[in-house]
């Protein structure tokens, strides 16, 4: 007794200093994530921040920035170039996440089955999406030509990256239906053949995640469906989409994000034209940041920066919400 | 979830049948309808790789050619010689090279610095140690672009403009990287590095002698992934590299378009310089690209 008594607490110090000894180590380990990110995440998130309630502009490297308070913000919502940019990727996010998240899921379906030489077929399907956004751009600049394959292919003359005709109009003129806002008037062509773009290099990305969420559901539920008659399309509808919910929550605010995002094939393609028909709000963050083509303001930028975030954050917010209640039920 | 992580990769490859597809027609619809989309997805790449051989006048003509209709291998020439008056030198063997020792130091210094954080994020104990995961993991679903582009204030005010600095430092360790190498350093057994442990070695010794030969798959997914996001990356280099001599192959040929505007054929030619590497690695590698694409998958979730 009386030796066990002498020899706890001499264990229980060494043992403290071990466990000392741990968490600095520990802490060394992660002092470069703690240092990069505390500075360059969230440090220039909360200068950005702070810029935004500034009326900093072209050489800030020197300027004196004075406190504006909100201004900037309303100024933002105010701004005929900013609501046009939000119009122009609202309709971008609705039919590239859709059309995309459907693909994938057809593409995965296509690829899971039992068969021969599938293993080839996704390894050339994955490849659009290795190439960079820059590649792409550079080759469709050329394919979207009046005079290209594009056009060749399917039998029109259309200036596919010039052309800002919006496609809903096709709907009002027939009916003889005018002044409607520019909105509601739809995508334009060019935006419609960025549209494509993204989707082209996007879907092989999603697919695989779909695939692997295939791959995951036991073979037995179909037997057992089967049985009950659901072969097929019943099977597809009753077992498969069930199954694959919580992917397509993540397709979809994958996809989300990525879509109100949109910035370098704007910045190749199109510069935001033609007519402002594919200004996105990056896109214009970064002229009004850098002044390029336009007054540098980025006080002004940065407080468009945080609405942008602001509508992300919600937007995917209410998706997960919505796919994850949904999910329960079933 | 931890289970899942460990599964779901290597589950991919399984070949467990969604649907009971017994007749020879499916098969045959099957492959068909692969066939074409395969085809589909691959036409861009060839049009414009046989499009490099091509004179610019046949490049823009109607209607477009698929073969050329002579040869002309000297375009491959000219565009590797081609001068900027603002620049010594040919520029894109100068732009092919910032692309690719960026991408290196890129992917050397994250997979270090990454997995040194992840070792201790799934071996150490130390106060605190749950809460910053967690930060870890909600700072992926963050827009990092958001303040990327504001951001651009802040490294002009610490002159960090025109150099390579803000391409480096501030993505020295993924948030993405810590997560997947934690996941998997959890997933090998302990008994190892325990023993080693014991035996006197350092916490960093275990670490680099025992726990990463043992995650040579997830580094080498992870090494692929951060390749291939610093390789094609535009708008960093787009924001912060201004000169043409410092420029990386994307904005390089960015910039080259927007002064050659008509030269089709150089315009294909650096693409495929920037397009080629890229899928050459994608085909040697292909598994563990599939392998990252499921671990984004699992980090949204």
């Amino acid at each position: 007794m009386a030796t066990s008594a002498s020899v706890a607490p001499h264990r229980e110090r060494r043992a403290a200093t071990l466990a000392r000894r741990e968490a600095l180590t520990a802490y060394l380990f992660i002092a470069p994530y703690l240092l990069t990110a505390g500075i360059f995440t969230f440090g220039v998130l909360i200068y950005v921040f702070y810029t935004s309630f500034t009326n900093l502009t072209a050489s800030f490297a020197v300027a004196q920035a004075k406190f504006v308070g909100f201004n900037n913000y309303i100024r933002a919502f105010q701004d005929s170039q900013f609501q046009i940019a939000l119009g122009n990727v609202f309709w971008y996010f609705v039919v590239v996440t859709t059309i995309q998240t459907i693909g994938a899921i057809g593409l995965a379906v296509l690829l899971n089955a039992k068969l021969r030489g599938l293993q080839i077929y996704r390894t050339l399907l994955y490849a659009p999406s290795v190439a960079s956004a820059v590649v792409l751009s550079l080759i469709f600049l050329w394919l979207y030509l009046r005079t290209g394959f594009i056009n060749y292919v399917l039998g029109t003359n259309i200036a596919w990256l010039q052309d800002p005709r919006r496609i809903l109009d096709a709907i009002y003129q027939p009916l003889g239906i005018k002044n409607v806002p520019d909105f509601l008037r739809g995508p334009s062509i060019t935006w419609l053949a960025i549209m494509f773009l993204n989707i082209f290099s996007t879907i092989p990305t999603f697919m695989v995640m779909f695939l692997a969420a295939l791959q995951d559901i036991p073979g037995h539920l179909y037997e057992a469906a089967a049985l009950d008659g659901a072969t097929g399309l019943r099977a597809f509808w009753s077992i498969t989409l069930p199954l694959l919910r919580p992917v397509i929550a993540l397709v979809v605010i994958l996809g989300t994000i990525g879509t109100f995002l949109v910035f370098a094939q704007i910045a190749i393609m199109t510069q935001g034209g033609p007519l402002r028909t594919t200004l996105v709000p990056l896109y214009l963050i970064y002229q009004k940041t850098l002044g390029t083509g336009t007054q540098a303001e980025a006080g002004f930028g940065a407080a468009m920066a945080f609405i942008l975030a602001f509508i992300i954050i919600t937007i995917t917010i209410i998706q997960r919400r919505y796919i994850e209640s949904s999910t329960q039920q079933s | 979830m931890a289970v899942s992580v460990e599964k779901r990769p290597f589950t991919a490859t399984s070949t467990q049948p969604g649907q009971p597809w017994s007749s020879y027609a499916g098969a045959i619809i099957r492959y068909t309808l692969l066939t074409l989309l395969a085809l589909l997805a691959f036409s861009p790449f060839i049009l414009s790789f046989l499009g490099t051989f091509k004179t610019n006048a046949e490049l823009s003509a109607f209607p477009p050619t698929l073969l050329p209709k002579t040869w002309h291998l000297d375009n491959w020439v000219r565009v590797w010689d081609f001068r900027l008056p603002s620049v010594q030198g040919p520029v894109l063997p100068r732009w092919l090279f910032n692309s690719a020792w960026l991408a290196a130091a890129n992917v050397t210094l994250r997979l270090f610095f990454c997995s040194l954080a992840a070792y201790a994020f799934a071996r150490l104990r130390f106060p605190g140690r749950d809460l910053i995961f967690t930060i870890v993991i909600a700072s992926m679903a963050f827009p990092a672009e958001i303040s990327l582009i504001p951001g651009y204030v802040f490294y002009a005010r610490i002159n960090w403009i025109n150099t390579y600095w803000p391409l480096i430092v501030p993505d020295l360790v993924v948030p993405f990287g810590i997560f997947m190498l934690t996941q998997f350093f959890r997933s090998i057994p302990r008994e190892l590095e325990e023993a080693a442990h014991i035996d006197g070695a350092s916490r960093f010794r275990t670490y680099w002698s025992i726990a990463l030969p043992l995650s040579r798959p997830a580094l080498l997914t992870l090494a692929i992934i951060q390749f291939q996001g610093s390789w094609n990356d535009f708008t960093k280099p787009l924001l912060f590299l201004q000169k043409p001599n410092l420029m990386t192959l994307t904005v390089g040929m960015n910039f080259f378009k927007s002064q050659y505007t008509n030269d089709l054929s150089a315009i294909l030619v650096g693409a495929m310089f920037n397009a080629i590497p890229m899928l050459v690695i994608f085909f040697f590698f292909s598994k563990y690209y599939m392998e990252g694409a499921s671990y984004s998958g699992l980090a949204g979730q």
